[in-house]
């Protein structure tokens, strides 16, 4: 298989992931795309990068989650911190038409920014890929007990933020 | 173990990433780098320390005050000193071995008139 091929397999394999959780870390899609970009170039300049790779999805928000992390630290002096880019509105989960839902999913969006990015990248490997606190914990470099106590954190701070919409359309 | 609320959050779709990176992703991954990114790449800190290691020697080069050209010129000083040295060795020599010829060779000398020789100056009154 050639290497562009193997590119665009792993582009359609894990880009939705990819874009997803960097989205939600970054909170903004120009910087998104340029991480993403930065990962395949990446990628294509050491095809041999993942050859012995059991977990390639992990692998690959790991690599996402420290291109997203260099950039923040890169542009520190023009944007301060992450706080500043999670203030961002940008819209990370898809529009429904019904408009609990869509109250619901835009009131989930702004409490997931305020959340620390640390706490943020934890819920999002959690609760939309699914991975177990190990996983968690070898993808962002913490312990697994680490990882476990931001999740704590985090869902308690969310369902605090969205109780009052949460038991409106239960 | 996740509860109700967990559960919920979970079923939140997330939006999709936007069709129109892929080719541009893609081709920019393709892309080759510049020449010059190339030939740093391998060790781009090696090159930096290298860099940072002559800009630090120009430095101290330049805050001892001493440039190249001045030390030439002090060199090619000292050396006309003991060029100038070295020939009125060989001239002593040559004097001290063969006094005769030494003596013919140079001109002979100007010996100044007896003082009682020199002319008057006459004044007439």
């Amino acid at each position: 298989m050639s290497s562009l091929a193997n590119l665009e397999q792993l582009y359609d394999e894990h880009g939705q992931a990819l874009f997803a959780f960097v989205l939600n870390l970054l909170r903004h899609e120009a910087d998104t795309r340029d991480v993403l970009q930065e990962l395949f170039v990446k990628l294509s300049r050491n095809p041999r990068l993942l050859e012995d790779v059991k977990d390639p999805r992990g692998f690959l928000l790991r690599l996402a989650h420290n291109l997203a992390i260099d950039l923040v630290r890169r542009r520190a002096a023009r944007d301060r911190n992450y706080e500043h880019l999670a203030s961002e509105n940008v819209a990370l989960f898809v529009a429904s038409d019904s408009p609990d839902e869509k109250i619901f999913a835009g009131s989930l969006d702004v409490a997931l920014g305020e959340l620390p990015p640390d706490q943020r990248a934890v819920v999002h490997l959690k609760l939309w890929e699914k991975l177990t606190f190990e996983q968690i914990a070898a993808t962002l470099d913490i312990s697994p007990n680490t990882a476990a106590s931001r999740y704590r954190y985090a869902i308690d701070k969310l369902r605090e933020r969205l109780r009052p919409i949460y038991d409106e359309i239960k | 173990m996740n509860s109700d609320f967990e559960k919920r959050l979970q079923d939140q779709p997330m939006r999709e990433i936007p069709r129109h990176w892929r080719a541009g992703i893609l081709t920019a991954a393709q892309t080759p780098p510049p020449w010059w990114r190339e030939w740093l790449w391998p060790c781009p800190r090696a090159w930096a320390g290298l860099a940072a290691a002559w800009v630090v020697i120009f430095g101290m080069n330049l805050a001892t005050g001493k440039s190249p050209y001045r030390s030439t010129h002090a060199t090619l000083a000292v050396s006309r000193r003991e060029l100038q040295a070295l020939r009125e060795q060989q001239q002593m020599l040559t004097r001290l071995i063969f006094p005769a010829e030494s003596a013919e060779s140079q001109p002979p000398k100007r010996t100044p008139a007896p003082r009682s020789e020199r002319r008057k100056a006459v004044i007439i009154g």
